[in-house]
């Protein structure tokens, strides 16, 4: 009788034993993920850094179908390299809303710098590149996607550097069609990135 | 007839106005730093942390906001990939106040999940700093992150626990079977 005790404590015993270590066993792998070395570089310590020397464009009254350029027209705005890395840059444009109830009025950005009812375009030109874009007059339409401002595909350019500058000007394509009385405000985001 | 109408639609496109900025122009200045960031050896279910910090130079204290952004493949580092999901990547402030001529850091934090999937990859994604502006023209620097994941070490150690459990649990089994003859033959 007692025998047969001793044999069932010492089964209970081994399963115990049995499923604690099977639990460690199991737990092991959840473990060992935390470990390790994990290595951060801060590549050179670099500054990023653009400016512009001036961001608002006070239109005032504005008609349809009309085009308004900055004054002087390429040479609006100046975009400087700071920082000590040397950079790319992009453009991007977006849709114009009315400020009152953004929700309820906007002029969508073309895709191609053309306009239409409640469509607008917007293009840009840089000083001294007198034949990019689709009409070869060195203005290039600002669409809502995310493009190449300096340097870009097919030119000679290469990233800015530290020092270097950009003066642009750029363009507005109003509405053939647009409900009036309303204050519309647009926006234009110039954005670098490291080369 | 003609004449007139064109005239009526240019009085009543004439009241759109753009409002002008009544402030004096004024410069956007701010710098950010590290301009780029690598992540080596970040194993899935690792997280890593880094600090990216904003220099405000201007003179007016601006609210600075950081999002993400996937380049595409031609604007990517040779050889990465575009990161799987932005929400992995957290930002301790997602919005920041500078104060003028001041500087403020931000703790970014990169967390792979635990699928071995995401093992030995080569990642690019871009974080992108802002200030709040209601110009027309805004600026906005990206900090390029690369992450590379490190190699499998969940399937490793899940097959040498699964090899381990196995053999102890023969082993019982061979156990409870002797104890059980000895038993018998008493």
């Amino acid at each position: 009788m007692r025998a047969d005790i001793r044999g069932k404590m010492r089964v209970a015993t081994v399963g115990v034993i049995l499923a604690v270590m099977l639990g460690l066993v199991l737990c092991l792998p959840a473990l060992a993920q935390d470990s390790g070395t994990i290595t951060i570089t801060m590549t050179g310590l670099n500054e990023i850094s653009i400016s512009l020397n001036r961001t608002d464009w006070p239109l005032g009254n504005v008609a349809w179908n009309t085009v308004y350029e900055t004054s002087p027209p390429i040479e609006w705005c100046t975009l400087t390299v700071q920082g000590n890395c040397n950079v790319n840059t992009f453009i991007v444009g977006y849709d114009a809303i009315w400020i009152d109830n953004p929700d309820e009025y906007k002029w969508t950005l073309s895709n191609d710098g053309s306009n239409g009812e409640h469509t607008y375009g917007l293009w840009f030109r840089i000083s001294h590149d007198t034949t990019r874009g689709p009409l070869g007059d060195g203005y290039v339409p600002i669409t809502k996607t995310q493009s190449e401002f300096w340097p870009y595909s097919g030119g000679s350019g290469s990233s800015l550097s530290p020092g270097d500058s950009k003066k642009f000007g750029l363009r507005l394509l109003t509405p053939t069609f647009f409900y009036s009385g309303r204050d519309m405000r647009t926006q234009i985001t110039i954005s670098a990135v490291a080369a | 007839m003609l004449w007139r109408t064109a005239s009526v639609g240019l009085i009543a496109g004439l009241l759109v106005v753009f409002p002008p900025c009544l402030a004096v122009a004024q410069s956007v200045n701010f710098s950010v730093s590290p301009a780029e960031v690598r992540i080596s050896d970040l194993h899935p279910r690792q997280a890593a942390e880094f600090e990216v910090t904003i220099y405000n130079s201007g003179e007016l204290a601006r609210n600075f906001t950081f999002t993400t952004f996937q380049p595409p493949k031609e604007r990517r580092r040779q050889g990465r990939d575009g990161f799987p999901e932005a929400s992995w990547i957290r930002f301790s402030h997602p919005e920041i106040e500078v104060p003028a001529n001041s500087q403020a850091n931000v703790t970014v934090t990169v967390a792979i999940p635990p699928l071995h999937k995401w093992s030995n990859q080569d990642w690019e994604i871009w974080l992108g700093v802002a200030p709040e502006s209601s110009d027309v023209l805004g600026v906005e620097l990206w900090v390029r992150l690369l992450v590379s994941t490190g190699a499998g070490g969940l399937n490793v150690g899940l097959v040498a626990g699964i090899v381990t459990a196995a053999v102890l649990l023969i082993s019982g089994a061979c156990f409870y079977y002797r104890s059980g003859h000895k038993r018998r033959a008493k």
